[in-house]
């Protein structure tokens, strides 16, 4: 293998990591009050509030039916405001951000929904305010598998990240696309495929990791 | 200390109403241990959950200490739960807490610093027996251990009051009992006022100073334990006793069929129960000394409630039917319970 190459190899799995990590970070950071907000506004939690709930709900589901690639293009315009241009590494981050936030709004809400209701009537009992039951009781005891849950997120966003070619967002999936699917070249092919394995393999072993190391169950 | 009154408690659900509590009035001394026995769906567990309003009542005032806690705000509230502790049948603890952590919880959200925190979990660990477990997580824990780390937890923000919601259903009958010990022991040390609801009649007769029992979401009998359980008005309330005061008529007389008046030649039987120093008054044998009467005891039982002895005494008096008559005048007239079963026609019971 060239060194030509082996750099091209090496700028698209920077672009990769880069895009999923900046993308699982924004998707995080929005999408566990996303899922907060969906567990404890149904009916008989803490901050019951059915309507809002039904919308965020509604939100949620329409933005994860609608396909990657169709989101990609039609958020263009708000990709420009943000980013200041729509093509390019960091305009796919917006899109991923997007697509990434109800994903991951949705783990959360599955993994929130497993902290017994004992433990938040206990901490109610005790004259703990909302708030304090959210940062101290279900976020805490959620821990392992919310970690779980942005484990998966990961892994989809790296998937996801092969569509950024669209936009010239770049990375090991329009490496494949562009060198290894439409040049014929097989061995770019092979390669890009085999660090996307190694790349999955290690954010699931480290995923798998830390919930472990965190889980007191 | 506490005080319910005309509590109810209605669930709505679309077309379908629950009336889980129709008004319940409820009145527990300060430093008092008072039992509230019922079995599921009697609605034991929404009443107690009404003391600390983690359920409303849908009508009625709960009054704990002084405070209408039906009238207050969630913020007043808040801070009202915090002088009344809790204990559950699945413990509740924090998993992912180490078990000083989960004593040191309600401290923590009263805003406490690290230092008085440390100042009093540790005797807190102490009294309730886990001061070596203090870095262990619930999941390391036995089931009694668990409900020990609950209690500690519950009596951090030195609670007045503290409700047990079948805070030993979960566990085997020895750790049950060593559970109850450390209740009454904290209630005695700590002049805790300590409300339980069970379904177990072991508890209540292990702990508690007075009892209601409960169903269909009224309260169908209550009074002190010893009352209770000597006097029993309602078949709940004999159901739940019989399961450990034996109420029922030795298996020797399951076809006999007894009259309620005298027969010419027969026999009668009575049940008599002693309760404290009755029992230690030598009432058979001052009856046969008196009449021209033979006794024959069939069952007998010597049980303690509390601290005050509780004997139960099956007997069958034999004789004339004057000298019955005499003997069974003399029994009324002595200060014991008396249930008349009945009279036997003699060959009726040739073998006894």
């Amino acid at each position: 293998m060239s060194q030509d190459i082996i750099a091209l190899l090496v700028k698209a799995l920077w672009e990769t990591t880069y895009m999923v990590a900046v993308s699982s970070a924004f998707a995080a950071l929005a999408g566990i009050p996303l899922g907060v907000v969906l567990v404890t506004t149904d009916k008989g939690h803490i901050l019951e509030n059915l309507p809002l709930n039904r919308i965020l709900g509604s939100i949620v589901n329409a933005a994860r039916s609608t396909p990657f690639i169709i989101l990609m293009v039609a958020i263009i315009p708000l990709t420009r405001i943000i980013v200041g241009t729509s093509i390019g590494t960091d305009a796919a981050i917006v899109p991923l951000t997007i697509a990434a936030i109800p994903f991951v709004g949705r783990l959360v809400e599955t993994s929130l929904k497993e902290v017994e209701y004992g433990v938040i009537e206990a901490a109610q009992a005790m004259g703990a305010t909302p708030w304090q039951i959210v940062a101290k009781v279900l976020i805490p005891e959620a821990m392992p598998s919310i970690i779980s849950g942005l484990t998966i997120t990961v892994i989809s966003l790296i998937g996801y990240s092969a569509m950024a070619g669209a936009i010239g967002g770049g990375g090991l999936g329009d490496l494949a696309i562009r060198y290894g699917y439409q040049r014929f070249r097989a061995d770019i092919m092979i390669a890009t495929v085999v660090i996307l394995i190694a790349q999955v393999q290690i954010v699931q072993s480290a995923g798998d990791y830390a919930a472990r190391r965190l889980n007191k169950k | 200390m506490i005080k319910l009154s005309q509590i109810e408690k209605v669930y709505k659900s679309g077309a379908n109403t629950v009336h889980a509590i129709k008004g319940i009035d409820l009145n527990v001394e300060r430093g008092e241990i008072y039992g509230v026995i019922g079995k599921s769906g009697a609605g034991k567990s929404t009443l107690i959950r009404c003391i600390n309003m983690l359920e409303r009542p849908t009508s009625g005032n709960v009054i704990v200490d002084g405070q209408d806690l039906t009238a207050m705000s969630d913020s007043e509230l808040r801070e009202v739960r915090k002088q009344i502790g809790m204990i559950f049948q699945h413990f509740n603890l924090l998993s992912s807490r180490t078990v000083y952590d989960n004593v040191a919880f309600p401290l923590e959200l009263s805003g406490k610093s690290k230092a008085e925190i440390e100042k009093e979990v540790v005797p807190l660990l102490e009294l309730v027996g886990l001061s070596d477990k203090r870095n262990q997580y619930p999941a390391q824990l036995s089931g009694g251990q668990k409900q020990r780390v609950g209690i500690a937890r519950a009596l951090a923000s030195k609670p007045k009051v503290l409700l047990c919601d079948e805070a030993t259903s979960a566990l085997d009958p020895q750790t049950t009992k060593s559970i109850l010990e450390l209740l009454k022991d904290i209630n005695r040390k700590l002049q805790l006022t300590i409300v339980l609801i069970t379904h177990e009649m072991q508890v209540i007769k292990e702990i508690c100073d007075k009892v209601a029992v409960i169903e269909n979401g009224i309260i169908i009998e209550q009074g002190s334990v010893l009352d209770i359980f000597t006097k029993p008005q309602s078949n709940t309330t004999r159901e739940f006793i019989s399961a450990i005061i034996n109420h029922d008529l030795p298996v020797i007389f399951a076809d006999t069929k007894f009259s309620p008046v005298a027969l010419p030649d027969s026999t009668l039987v009575l049940r008599l129960s002693f309760i404290g120093h009755s029992a230690e008054e030598p009432v058979i044998a001052g009856m046969i000394r008196r009449f021209d009467v033979d006794t024959n005891i069939i069952y007998g039982n010597v049980d303690h409630i509390q601290n005050t002895p509780y004997g139960t005494l099956v007997i069958e008096v034999s004789g004339s039917q004057q000298g019955i008559e005499n003997a069974l005048n003399y029994l009324q007239s002595r200060n014991l319970g008396i249930e008349v079963i009945g009279y036997v026609a003699r060959h009726n019971r040739a073998a006894g």
